[in-house]
């Protein structure tokens, strides 16, 4: 998305081109030229829309099924009807503020904690002279996002373990007691966004050094010219030139707010800590895909779905109003 | 840029994007639609090679022109080994005698097998015959797979196998598990064999710290606390537990802490000595005794801490590392040759034995509860529109007969395995021991065995488990001895519980009942004669246990196991 999207000069560009007195006919002449002069690009788009219709677009259909008592031999089209029974039920569960709770709790957090870190990660990476330094950083710090959550957890386990976790042997050195950080309903919110922020911000450092290498050298070097420092120029030209990418991210981000790792959840939790790490979708697990339940799986995610949607909308034109960007 | 290169850029670009759209628009790849065969005409083929009465051979016609496709979905004897490969020996026979085109696929155990069938199911795409898995309940995966009219009953195809009725469909009590509405709804296979785990202890260490072998669950404390803080392995570092165990999954403390809930005579999730009032056995105050002095244990650290959060795996990697002074476990996994030599190795000098029924907590204490039936075989209703039914009937009982049984459980005669003058399976004098069927490179060319080929004679029995001498220590080594201990101890009979309906709200129930279980055994939630009544009113209240016991009883009235 350009950096101008949403800006008065792009509005009035828009409000010229569809000037209402040009006829429809000559409108649609010019668009299928200009379609014509880029056909290879239109061309190339047509293998990334086909798989957003075909997975992401025609399953929509099947979404009905949330409002059906779901008989696989019937089908979607032949279930019969029950309203909005399945909904009834998952906010009639008795966890069901818990669980809306728990994974609102883990999405903040990724966003507030996480995301300032990614940042901050790739302004550095993006400031540093050595080019050596500048790949080991950033294949170092992209590396764990390549290992699976399951391999994380023995990971974490040989940390964290009370038995033999090198943490617990260091504080058991130090003389304290050893803390069950995984099991411990104190630590195991900590542990989740910690240990996330570990994998996933070298990987989420992309898009920001992208955005940083996208801003045009001249002003730096004009701004050096005019004497600012270093922090001066992050301030004033890394950081606005990044504001986009970074709008554009926490949009998208709010309208995945219901959406938690299930992976990490599902290897992480355990029963003792249910209370602070179940969230929507290791509820839909147990009670929907291994239950049988596939109508109530479908409600609860149609639910997010929406609940995503009118985020997003409301958070699009909160910031084309505040920040003057948006996605849309 | 020059136009020959512009429009070779082109041409590539434009050939990318078909390449990509073609490829996301392909059918996944299906087999060729399986030849239907009619039934009556099926019926009538030889049922199996050693078929009491031999049938007449069958004539040229009778063989249909294309073999029937058969997908079978069960998991596998071994996990760690793959599924046999596609120019398997078993396959080729197959093909070759039955006319069938059998494709085998192995499903995850646990929960990713049930999501497997789960989703297929729900796509109506289950294979023609499968392993009915489930972690709750298997009958219950079969009424539910029946409420959504996805599978067929087999009644007729029983008919089809007398040899394998005989061998391995002989106990109508399990068969009976797997009827619905009068009408058999799947397969009950032959259990591996049955009360096969139970409590041992090392018995070095109990040596070099000078203890008794407990025969109470005091004396039991007494020694894992040694065992925890004496240093029993004398290596000057603390890093050994009284007790090891995990969670399973299930219910409460799972199975492998059952024991200690058997010591006070209630180690199953329902009270199956309480006739008159059958429900929870929550219910029961001798619970609340076990919960107690299992909280107990826990605060005083005698037991692994990490038992919560570990799977068995990471359990069956830590004992053999001399982690546990006491510990529940299978038999075989325990002391069979392909196990046993990891603590072996580690613990020359190491010593495990057998423990019985801990004693002294109440009149009647149990060594565990068992329920378990074999694995729960089901025909997908699309498979049998497909007439394929007799089709699956003849490869099963094929499985049964002489050839199948010794070609699909112990692999290819003389070079896998031999028979002895008494017919027994035997590994001695093959020219190639890593040939021997149970060696573990061979393991995947029998990972049917445990789930539908195995029926528990004596012969098979003894070559399953052999006796033998370890490698390191030169010790002689008899799993059987530990299984004929294990499965002659009190055991609770649960079996009726495979009966016992999930509530629709099970996922919430067993979350809550298992959280605030945890939460009063690890200590994180004060326990108390009043808050364990708390927590008894709020199951009841919040989840509607009362509810399930209720039905429960129903369930069990139905099929005349309690008095209406």
């Amino acid at each position: 998305m350009s950096q101008y999207a949403g800006t008065p000069a792009v509005a009035r560009v828009r409000r010229a081109r569809a000037k209402p007195d040009v006829p429809l006919a000559m409108r649609v002449q010019r668009l299928a030229r200009a379609m014509w002069k880029h056909r290879w690009y239109y061309l190339l788009l047509i293998a990334p829309l086909t798989y957003y219709l075909i997975f992401r677009y025609i399953p929509i259909w099947n979404a009905q099924i949330a409002f059906k008592d779901f008989f696989a031999l019937k089908g979607v089209e032949g279930s019969p009807w029950v309203g909005l029974q399945h909904f009834e039920a998952f906010f009639n569960s008795f966890y069901f503020s818990e669980l809306i709770v728990n994974t609102v709790i883990f999405s903040l957090a990724r966003l507030i904690l996480g995301m300032p870190i990614a940042i901050i990660l790739a302004l550095a990476i993006h400031e540093s002279r050595f080019l050596f330094f500048r790949s080991l950083v950033q294949t170092v710090t992209y590396l764990p996002h390549f290992l699976s959550w399951v391999i994380m957890l023995g990971l974490l386990l040989g940390l964290l373990s009370p038995s033999s976790g090198m943490i617990n042997e260091m504080i058991k050195a130090a003389g304290g007691q050893p803390i069950a950080f995984l099991t411990s309903t104190a630590w195991f919110r900590q542990v989740v966004v910690l240990s996330d922020i570990w994998k996933e911000t070298g990987w989420s450092t992309i898009l920001y050094l992208a955005a940083l290498l996208g801003i045009s050298p001249d002003l730096y070097e004009a701004a050096e010219v005019d004497g600012a420092s270093r922090w001066r120029r992050i301030w004033h030209i890394s950081l606005p030139g990044i504001v986009p990418v970074i709008v554009l991210i926490t949009l998208l981000r709010l309208g995945n707010i219901l959406d938690v790792s299930f992976q990490q959840i599902w290897v992480l939790y355990s029963v003792p800590v249910y209370s602070v790490g179940d969230i929507i979708d290791t509820w839909v697990y147990r009670s929907g895909v291994l239950d049988f339940q596939f109508s109530l799986a479908t409600a609860v995610g149609l639910f997010k779905g929406v609940i995503g949607l009118i985020l997003i909308l409301v958070a699009n034109s909160v910031a084309k109003r505040v920040a003057q960007q948006s996605l849309f | 840029m020059s136009t020959k290169t512009t429009r070779f850029v082109k041409i590539a670009l434009i050939a990318c994007a078909l390449t990509l759209i073609i490829a996301a628009c392909a059918p996944a790849p299906t087999a060729v639609p399986a030849p239907t065969q009619p039934a009556a005409a099926a019926a009538t083929q030889p049922a199996a090679t050693v078929a009491p009465t031999a049938p007449p051979a069958p004539k040229p016609t009778d063989t249909p022109a294309k073999p029937v496709d058969i997908e079978l979905w069960a998991q596998a004897t071994s996990t760690q080994a793959p599924a046999p490969p596609d120019d398997w020996v078993g396959y080729k026979t197959i093909r070759e005698k039955l006319n069938l085109n059998l494709k085998y696929v192995i499903i995850p155990t646990g929960q990713d097998g049930e999501t497997k069938i789960n989703a297929a199911a729900a796509a109506n795409a289950l294979p023609d015959f499968f392993q009915a898995v489930s972690t709750t309940n298997a009958r219950n995966k079969v009424i539910d797979l029946n409420k959504q009219g996805l599978i067929a009953p087999v009644d007729d195809l029983l008919k089809l196998m007398p040899n394998r009725a005989k061998t391995h469909y002989n106990n109508p009590a399990s068969l009976a598990m797997a009827k619905i509405d009068g009408k058999q709804m799947a397969f009950v296979e032959v259990p591996n064999l049955p009360r096969r785990e139970g409590v041992v202890i090392r018995k070095d260490w109990l040596d070099k710290l000078g203890l008794k072998m407990p025969t109470t669950m005091d004396e039991l404390f007494a020694v894992a606390k040694a065992f925890t803080e004496k240093d029993p392995d004398g290596n000057g570092k603390n890093d050994t537990y009284g007790l090891g165990g995990f969670f399973d999954g299930t219910w409460g403390q799972g199975n492998r802490f059952a024991f200690f809930f058997g010591a006070y005579g209630v180690p199953d999730t329902w009270d199956w000595d309480n006739t008159s009032n059958f429900g929870l056995a929550v219910r029961n105050p001798n619970f609340y005794k076990a919960l107690v002095e299992f909280r107990k244990w826990n605060e005083s650290k005698v037991i692994d801490p990490d038992w919560a959060t570990i799977n068995r795996d990471e359990f069956r990697i830590r004992w053999p590392q001399g982690r546990y002074g006491i510990m529940w476990e299978d038999f075989c996994a325990l002391a069979c040759v392909a196990n046993y030599p990891k603590f072996d190795n580690n613990f020359p000098n190491g010593e495990w034995v057998a423990l019985p029924t801990m004693k002294g907590a109440v009149a009647k204490p149990y060594y565990n509860s068992y329920g378990g039936l074999g694995s729960f075989f089901a025909v997908s209703k699309k498979a049998a529109d497909a007439g394929k039914g007799p089709a699956i009937a003849k490869l099963l009982e094929w499985m049964a007969s002489p050839e199948g049984y010794y070609l699909l459980g112990f692999g290819v005669e003389g070079v896998n395995y031999k028979l002895d003058k008494n017919g027994a399976v035997t590994t001695d004098g093959l020219s190639d021991p890593t040939k021997a069927w149970n060696h573990e490179s061979m393991a995947r060319f029998t990972q049917m065995r445990n789930q539908l080929i195995y029926d528990n004679n004596p012969n098979e029995v003894l070559a399953r488990y052999p006796d033998f001498v370890t490698d390191k220590s030169k010790k002689p080594m008899s799993p059987m001895a530990f299984y004929k201990f294990f499965s002659t101890q009190t055991w609770q009979d649960s079996t009726a519980g495979n009966l016992i309906v999930n509530p629709s709200n099970r996922a919430d129930l067993q979350r809550f009942y298992n959280e605030n279980f945890q939460a009063f055994a690890l200590g994180t939630k004060p326990l108390t004669e009043q808050t364990w009544a708390d927590f008894l009113k709020a199951l009841d209240a919040n989840v509607k246990a009362n509810a399930w016991e209720e039905s429960a009883r129903k369930n069990l009235q139905d099929a005349g196991i309690l008095k209406k």
